[in-house]
């Protein structure tokens, strides 16, 4: 692989990457080493680039592997949710109040997805956040397009229920 | 207003049945506020919000550094060839001198036996010291030439040509 397909086809993925692995390991500088690793080891496997038919799913793989690799070797723990809640944007700031409220809202909604466990967590922003299709996810993942669509219909049933557990309602 | 058309749509998310048309017309819904929701749709409403604020949040993505790929430069073994004759020349160097060395302890044992020959006691010494070994060899050539003449004189007598 040349620099210049790889500076045209992997690098204008990085922010979907970094995206990914922030949403994995919960935190910036992590996201960026992980990214970083990503890019890396695409860039050391160029003899198999000829072969891939889906070259992003193939590099969020490689960024899911990577993070997933990092949580398992530093028993790493995914910073306070609550501390997080905070960073949500707020859509439609009608007023402070009304504005707090709603990060309020929001920082549940994100606590009760990061309470889902990693894959079904991973499928559902990877479906409903970033918007891949049953086919991408299933190469992202590398299982079957059965197993995406089980394990979604699975992860928003769950989501459902914590919301309804919490009381979470739209303002 | 009727919500049914959405309450469908979102009954059809629940499912896991909806298409990315269809989630994403859900989500572009619940961004902009309703009068008198139903409860069914109110519930829904944070996550559709959230999922939007998500996929519109602006990251700040740092700059990735590049793999630098250098030209490999093939070195000449002779490029570096006054190090080499450098080190031969040290290597040389220490051999003369260690082997000089040698020559002038065999030169000073040489000098020193010579200085002891000089002393008349101590030469004839040395010199009875060699004409005995000189004649305990020739001795022992002797008592071989004997055997020898023994050996001929036996052989003479068995072919019967001494008388």
């Amino acid at each position: 692989m040349s620099l210049e397909r790889f500076l045209t086809q992997v690098v204008p993925v990085r922010q979907k990457l970094y995206r990914f692995a922030f949403r994995l390991l919960g935190n910036e500088e992590d996201a960026q080493d992980i990214t970083q690793d990503a890019l890396m080891k695409v860039w050391g496997m160029q003899e198999k680039m000829a072969e891939l038919q889906n070259m992003e799913a193939w590099c969020m793989r490689i960024t899911r592997n990577l993070a997933l690799d990092k949580i398992k070797s530093r028993k790493y723990r995914l910073s306070d949710d609550l501390d997080r809640a905070g960073e949500v944007p707020a859509i439609h700031q009608q007023s402070p109040h009304a504005a707090a409220e709603q990060n309020d809202v929001m920082g549940k909604v994100h606590v009760a997805i990061n309470a889902l466990p990693e894959k079904y967590r991973t499928i559902l922003q990877l479906r409903d956040i970033d918007g891949l299709s049953y086919q991408e996810i299933a190469d992202v993942l590398d299982i079957d397009m059965n197993d995406v669509k089980v394990n979604l219909h699975r992860a928003r049933k769950s989501v459902r229920e914590k919301l309804q557990n919490l009381q979470v309602y739209g303002l | 207003m009727d919500y049914k058309w959405i309450s469908d749509l979102l009954d059809k998310y629940w499912e896991g049945e909806t298409t990315l048309e269809e989630e994403a017309m859900l989500r572009d819904f619940f961004s902009v506020p309703h009068t008198n929701l139903p409860e069914a749709l109110l519930e829904a409403a944070p996550l559709f919000q959230y999922f939007k604020g998500e996929a519109e949040k602006e990251w700040d993505v740092p700059p990735i550094t590049l793999p630098v790929t250098t030209p490999v430069v093939k070195l000449s073994p002779l490029r570096h060839w006054m190090k080499y004759a450098a080190v031969a020349l040290v290597a040389v160097g220490i051999g003369y001198a260690l082997k000089q060395q040698q020559v002038r302890k065999q030169d000073a044992a040489i000098a020193l036996r010579q200085q002891e020959m000089n002393d008349p006691q101590k030469a004839l010494d040395e010199t009875k010291k060699a004409l005995q070994l000189l004649a305990r060899n020739l001795n022992k050539g002797t008592t071989k030439m004997q055997k020898l003449a023994y050996f001929n004189e036996a052989t003479s007598l068995v072919e019967g040509k001494d008388d």
